[in-house]
């Protein structure tokens, strides 16, 4: 038993068996909870396959406030499946809620139902899920809709707003699919008001939203990290997309087969990534704005050809949506175990920039930045986000669209340029004047040997030596464009801080706000920008920091070795790849180990 | 069926309780279940009272911890609600339909509210207050509400008007002479707690029945007597004692009748199931008949009672006499059982 205060959220997770709607319901949730003007993060963990088997669970934190993590444990679980919400029992808070089915379409053997295994200390409401459904729509398939009315009673929410959620969801399909859920939810509800007298305290009533719903109406936009770089790429004026189907990426490549035609742009669905990755660059070559997306295989395919992009000085816009691996791995769990893949993966000396978003909204930023830098600095440019950025749902602020100056970025040579044109000059910045194909005066040999300033190829030291510099001179002015850290936490010196990225940064910075009430001073530091990545500010908050700790996801601590010969100086590191993301409670736990 | 000795108890009151620690105390080896619908752990029923005045809070209505179950391996099935027993194949149905396997039952469900015939038309107008579940919202709903109207007249009910009349509330008493069950309070009884009660300022009322309740559009309900007694009220509560929860057990065999029937031993008409606290209903030999019990010491000696008795002991309960409850300061004889003696036969 405990109270929420108004500053603290609630975690519900919903837990079924594939086919069994536990994601759609998550879903419905999520979007109810924004248009009560609550923040809300959700993501959903389900298994490779389609349909059928496998658990699923849908994860949703709601709160007044901001919210940068996904919380570790729930406070509440609704079992749509007694057999998979067994094991996400430990997922749990001591004290937290179980809503289950009390009357299974089958009998439990002894200990085989969820309530049975429930921590005594669990507060648990049994709802006949399965007969309601059955009642409101003559077959079981709404009880995650009944399950719903039971939370919407439970908790006191409003009934009718639940309702139109559901029916926006349902919205575009046949009249008798939302009537069949909208009943099941109501069944749900009324069932619940009737027969539960509520034993517990954790309650909405009395978290505020920051907003009403009137003021957000038209401003909040629900999504995920897939459809905002979607979003952000068309924004931003993306003109083709090459790609192989891949989980976690395949969204962006969904959106974008409908909606990059009607902007005037082509998809191009190729039978592998090493296709796809060459359709990029070929492209780029063309001045087009190009992009792919894959995940930690595809991106393994792709890697010979991430060299052209950079010896040739070809634009190419790569998204690794990083997943458990290596080779096919865990297809629908996040890790962050392409670090060094990103950063260093492929041959030669073959400098990249390297972009890791750390939220939602940063998704859209590092898109319309990556095609951008990538066309301004004609080379390969890799945006790191993961199984959990790419499906995880926020509800932000509609961002800003690009500035124009993000938008073309090609640098065309002038007259004086093209007189004599050496496409591959050798240049202070390591930029060089570019032209289209089919430019008078402007022809030149593209190759992926080393080369000369006309592209002639060129195997002398020298001519090498000068080449590769120039190559990691762009380097130094691409970090000028890169948003600069983020730092939360005191500006003194502290006990612990901490360094994170990506995914895991959001956790890093709501920790050290819990540590920080808890006497622990404490302070965070995350880059969206890897490489190049920001060495003097890094080191520069390291000196203010007795210990150090890197969390991430994977197993050897890729990002702390990075880090470790930057700062030099040895680190803590928090490692895990439970598939699960980073919390902050993760964080916090290791801070205490630490003090 | 379980390989080794499974325990079961139903309930988790003063009895069960006694007779799951007496298990664990006499065999250290054996799986023990306690079974119980309630969402909380053993807790005080006689401080509810002062939970719902705001007096005190959650953790000072608990009698054990968890660790305490936790240390013993005592398991807390708990928010379980046992909807069948199945004897022959030694089994509970619970009502999310899975099979619990016993090797022995210990019946400790103890008692539910009584709803009079006359009040069963108005059910849903009135509240309860028997057991934790029944109080969460409620203390602010008596925090928020000015009007009370209260049917019966147990134990409970005075403690609760004097609670509501210390917090400066409106309070109507119509006092039920069967409220007391199984005692009918004579009509000296009846005016003798009319008097005494008369320092509260509730307004009491004897010697008249209930007419309707209706409850108002905005919330609220309209009480009416059978004498025309016209009274606005918030909240309408029921005390009219209580009665053995024991209709799971109907059906299975047990012989029951208000309770279920045991003997001294604690034991039921069936093998391996014993019974005890107020769902039980044991034999008096001294006035040959069935009695309940009521009372945290009597359902503690019993539980303790069938938990060395399952292990093949022989104790019996004795009726500890006759004696006398305190009713607002009128003396109500009773016959109660207490007291743990060893059968010095046995």
């Amino acid at each position: 038993m405990k109270t929420i205060d108004k500053d603290i959220s609630i975690v519900i997770e919903i837990c079924g068996s594939a086919g069994e709607g536990t994601i759609s319901a998550g879903e419905i949730l999520s979007r109810f909870m924004s248009a009560q003007g609550f923040e809300i993060m959700s993501f959903d963990a389900y298994p490779a396959e389609i349909r059928g088997f496998g658990k699923c669970v849908a994860h949703t934190r709601v709160s007044a406030n901001p919210i940068y993590s996904p919380g570790k444990l729930a406070d509440v679980l609704i079992a749509l499946n007694d057999n998979h919400a067994i094991s996400q029992l430990s997922a749990l808070k001591k004290g937290g809620i179980l809503i289950y089915d009390s009357q299974p379409p089958k009998p439990h053997e002894e200990d085989q139902s969820v309530v049975a295994r429930a921590d005594a200390v669990t507060i648990s409401y049994g709802v006949p899920l399965t007969m309601l459904a059955q009642k409101a729509a003559g077959n079981a398939r709404g009880r995650n809709m009944v399950a719903l009315g039971a939370l919407t009673a439970l908790f006191h929410l409003d009934r009718d707003a639940f309702t139109n959620s559901i029916k926006d969801r349902y919205g575009k399909k046949k009249q008798i699919v939302i009537d069949s859920n909208v009943n099941s939810f109501l069944e749900g509800f009324d069932w619940t008001k009737e027969n539960i007298d509520k034993a517990d305290t954790i309650s909405f009533q009395g978290v505020t939203p920051p907003q009403s719903k009137a003021e957000q109406k038209g401003e909040k936009l629900i999504i995920n990290g897939n459809q905002l770089v979607a979003k952000a790429a068309l924004d931003a004026d993306l003109k083709f997309y090459a790609g192989y189907p891949i989980t976690p990426a395949t969204k962006i490549m969904e959106i974008l087969s409908k909606e990059l035609p009607k902007h005037g742009g082509t998809l191009l669905q190729t039978e592998d990534e090493i296709s796809a990755i060459g359709a990029v660059i070929g492209a780029g070559y063309g001045g087009i704005r190009a992009m792919t997306g894959t995940s930690g295989p595809g991106f393994a395919l792709m890697t010979e050809f991430t060299g052209l992009s950079v010896m040739a000085e070809m634009p190419a816009v790569i998204i690794d949506s990083q997943r458990g691996g290596p080779s096919t791995g865990i297809p629908t769990k996040t890790e962050q175990s392409d670090f060094n893949a990103a950063m260093f993966g492929g041959t030669g000396d073959c400098p990249r920039v390297v972009l890791a978003p750390t939220d939602t909204t940063s998704c859209y930023d590092a898109t319309v930045l990556a095609l951008y830098l990538a066309e301004k600095y004609q080379t390969l440019v890799v945006i790191l986000l993961d199984f959990f950025l790419s499906n995880s749902i926020r509800n932000i602020d509609t961002p800003k669209k690009p500035a124009p100056k993000m938008l073309n970025a090609n640098i065309a040579p002038d007259a004086a340029d093209l007189a004599g044109y050496q496409r591959y000059k050798i240049t202070d910045s390591g930029i060089s004047p570019r032209t289209i194909p089919g430019t008078p005066g402007g022809m030149y040999f593209a190759t992926g040997l080393e080369h000369d300033a006309n592209g002639r190829p060129n195997y002398t030291d020298k001519g090498h030596l000068a080449m590769t510099a120039k190559r990691f001179r762009k380097h130094a002015s691409v970090l000028a464009e890169a948003p600069a850290p983020m730092i939360s936490g005191t500006q003194e010196m502290v006990d612990i801080g901490v360094i994170s990225w990506g995914s895991s940064a959001g956790a890093a910075h709501e920790a050290v706000v819990t540590a920080a009430g808890e006497g622990i001073s404490a302070a965070a530091f995350s880059s969206m920008m890897l490489s190049p990545f920001p060495e003097k500010q890094v080191t520069a908050f390291a000196g203010r920091c007795k210990k150090i700790l890197i969390p991430e996801l994977n197993y050897t601590g890729q990002f702390a070795d990075f880090v470790t010969k930057i700062i030099k100086r040895p680190v803590e590191r928090l490692n895990f790849i439970t598939g699960r993301p980073m919390a902050a409670e993760d964080i916090v736990e290791k801070m205490r180990e630490m003090i | 069926m379980p390989n080794s000795d499974h325990y079961v108890i139903i309930g988790n009151g003063p009895a069960g309780n006694a007779a799951a620690f007496t298990l664990r105390e006499n065999d250290p080896d054996a799986a023990i279940t306690i079974i119980s619908h309630e969402n909380i752990c053993f807790y005080s029923k006689p401080r509810l009272v002062k939970y719902l005045a705001g007096k005190v809070d959650e953790d000072a209505l608990a009698v054990k911890t968890m660790d305490e179950y936790r240390r013993r391996h005592i398991r807390l099935r708990l928010g379980q609600t046992v909807e069948r027993i199945d004897p022959d194949s030694q089994s509970l149905h619970l009502a999310h339909m899975e099979t619990v396997h016993y090797t022995d039952l210990v019946i400790a469900s103890g008692a539910r509210e009584r709803l009079l015939p006359s009040m069963k038309p108005y059910a849903d107008c009135l509240t309860f207050v028997t057991e934790f579940n029944d109080t969460t919202g409620l203390r602010k709903k008596i925090a928020d509400s000015t009007r009370f109207f209260i049917f019966g007249g147990d134990l409970v009910a005075f403690k609760f008007l004097k609670m509501l009349t210390d917090m400066g509330k409106q309070v109507t008493l119509l006092l039920y002479p069967k409220a007391f069950w199984p005692h009918r309070l004579t009509k000296d009884m009846q005016d003798a707690i009319v008097k005494n009660l008369a320092p509260t300022n509730a307004d009491i009322l004897a010697d008249d029945d209930l007419d309707t309740i209706v409850p108002e559009d905005r919330g609220g309900y309209w009480v009416t007597t059978k004498h025309g007694v016209r009274t606005q009220a918030d909240l309408v509560f029921s005390f009219n004692g209580l009665i053995p929860d024991v209709d799971f057990a109907r059906g299975c065999g047990l012989e029951i009748d208000h309770g279920i029937l045991v003997d001294e031993t604690m034991r039921t008409s069936l093998d391996n199931i014993f019974a005890c606290g107020s769902c039980a209903q044991i034999y008096n030999p001294d006035i040959n008949t069935y009695t309940t019990s009521i009372g945290w010491p009597n359902a503690q000696a019993q539980g303790k009672v069938a938990g060395l008795n399952l292990l093949g002991e022989h104790h019996k309960v004795r009726p500890a006499g006759r004696k006398y409850f305190d009713l607002e300061g009128v003396k109500i004889k009773t016959v109660w059982w207490e007291d743990l003696e060893k059968d010095e036969e046995a």
